[in-house]
């Protein structure tokens, strides 16, 4: 029997918890933008703190005990407004993310880093970026050059981090600005017992609306950095 | 043509981890927990502390929704960072088709030892019984509340000693499940601290340790 309620406890943060220079934050994300102009000469960098994993994320990271005990599952919504209930289990009829196989395939990869021209108050809950900025060379549009992935994590001392980064370069005559980035995952869902899959499309994942604008000219580029590290 | 730049490749690899931006809020907080009751179930001690040691497999742990688990639409292995970091096969052979899962523990240690994003388990973990220096560990407990996840377990000490708990960890177990009813589990540690002052769970006493990751969003 538990007979004495935590209200009768002080439970301010105890002094020995602000450990003097080592109070630390456990993990940051940043936010690096290059801008070069049409002769490749860097014009402009651009540093930020990034905020904002959004629900999609969350859910994805929840572990098997959330949904083993709870019976729940975890509403995840594409970039097209689609929504799916989320419920991983050890069971051959489960749904889970995919994985390389020889017998079947049903990727689920990083599409890319997508820019916009937009932006939203309440990063948690984006399901698309606001006014995405479409790939091509027409008005107003970026060409998107490939995701760039590390192959591994770069570890100092105890810090530890990874970048994944993206080009985009202009060809629409004119000048584009970026105020708004993210990054989209492509997921599906697959059963081990059979090689029934639900393909969920593009999600998500990652929102930053950017503290000042990004102008890049016409035959410029822009090359985005998003580093994850912990212990920084 | 690319021109000399302003900013050398060398210089964008110290950019993209800056250390001279203003002090913003931080992307995500941690805290471990500790409430401590006697055996008539009086809380005796509470206990909070902010976490501070996140390892690299929990980064490469993150990578999973951020990445995928394929290296592109048309290139059935998985990426190189979770094969390398987490030691995942690049793909692999049976019918049916192959996914991907993970789950989360709470480890109790009585040891400690100096950080390392490499680091692979507890000093002296504390296993899970009822023997001399046991702690008999309960079911663990996940919610989540905006972009916080908490996670939390009971142990109880049936011993006749107090035992001390010096040492935390969170384990993750990832589970890849294939070929119908085949599973490959690879296991990690995700976190490592060591408590400020140690957490004394008294004979017949029990105790609730609880982690809190806090994405501020």
């Amino acid at each position: 029997m538990i007979g004495k309620g935590i209200e009768g406890i002080d439970i301010n943060m105890p002094k020995d918890a602000y450990d003097t220079g080592k109070d630390t934050p456990t993990f940051r994300a940043y936010l690096t933008i290059i801008v070069r102009d049409s002769e490749g000469k860097v014009v402009k960098v651009h540093r930020q703190k990034s905020h904002s994993p959004t629900a999609n994320f969350i859910g994805l990271m929840l572990p098997l005990t959330y949904f083993n005990v709870t019976g729940n599952s975890y509403t995840l919504k594409n970039t097209g407004g689609t929504t799916y209930n989320y419920k991983p289990a050890i069971n051959p009829t489960a749904q889970c993310i995919s994985y390389p196989y020889s017998f079947s395939n049903y990727p689920s990869y990083i599409v890319m880093i997508q820019v916009g021209s937009g932006q939203q108050s309440n990063p948690y809950t984006a399901y698309s970026l606001a006014a995405p900025i479409a790939n091509g060379s027409g008005t107003g549009q970026l060409i998107y050059g490939q995701p760039s992935v590390p192959s591994n994590v770069t570890v100092s001392g105890i810090e530890a981090y990874f970048t994944i980064s993206q080009t985009f370069n202009n060809n629409s005559g004119g000048t584009v600005t970026i105020t708004e980035v993210g990054i989209i995952t492509y997921l599906q869902f697959s059963e081990s017992y059979n090689a029934s899959y639900f393909n969920f499309g593009q999600v998500l994942v990652w929102y930053d609306v950017l503290s000042s604008s990004i102008s890049v000219a016409n035959g410029g580029s822009v090359t985005i950095y998003y580093t994850f590290t912990i212990n920084p | 043509m690319v021109t000399p730049d302003l900013v050398s490749e060398e210089d964008i690899v110290k950019l993209i981890i800056p250390d001279n931006l203003p002090d913003e809020e931080p992307t995500f907080k941690a805290y471990i927990e500790a409430k401590v009751y006697d055996k008539e179930g009086h809380l005796i001690q509470y206990h909070r502390q902010p976490m501070r040691s996140l390892t690299q497999y929990f980064l490469a742990l993150m990578a999973i929704p951020i990445i995928g688990t394929y290296q592109g639409a048309s290139i059935n292995q998985a990426p190189v960072i979770l094969t390398n970091v987490l030691g995942l096969p690049s793909s692999l052979s049976g019918n049916y088709s192959a996914n991907i899962l993970w789950d989360w523990a709470i480890q109790l240690g009585s040891g400690t030892q100096a950080f390392s994003p490499t680091l692979t388990g507890l000093a002296a973990p504390i296993l899970n019984g009822t023997g001399a220096g046991e702690l008999s560990y309960g079911s663990l407990s996940v919610s989540y509340v905006g972009s916080t996840i908490y996670i939390s377990i009971q142990v109880t000490n049936t011993t006749s000693s107090a035992i001390s708990v010096t040492e935390i960890g969170l384990i993750g177990t990832i589970y890849i499940q294939y070929n119908n009813s085949s599973i490959n589990k690879y296991s990690f540690l995700f976190s490592y601290d060591t408590f400020s002052t140690a957490v004394s769970v008294p004979a017949l006493g029990m105790a609730v340790f609880q982690i809190t990751l806090s994405f501020t969003g």
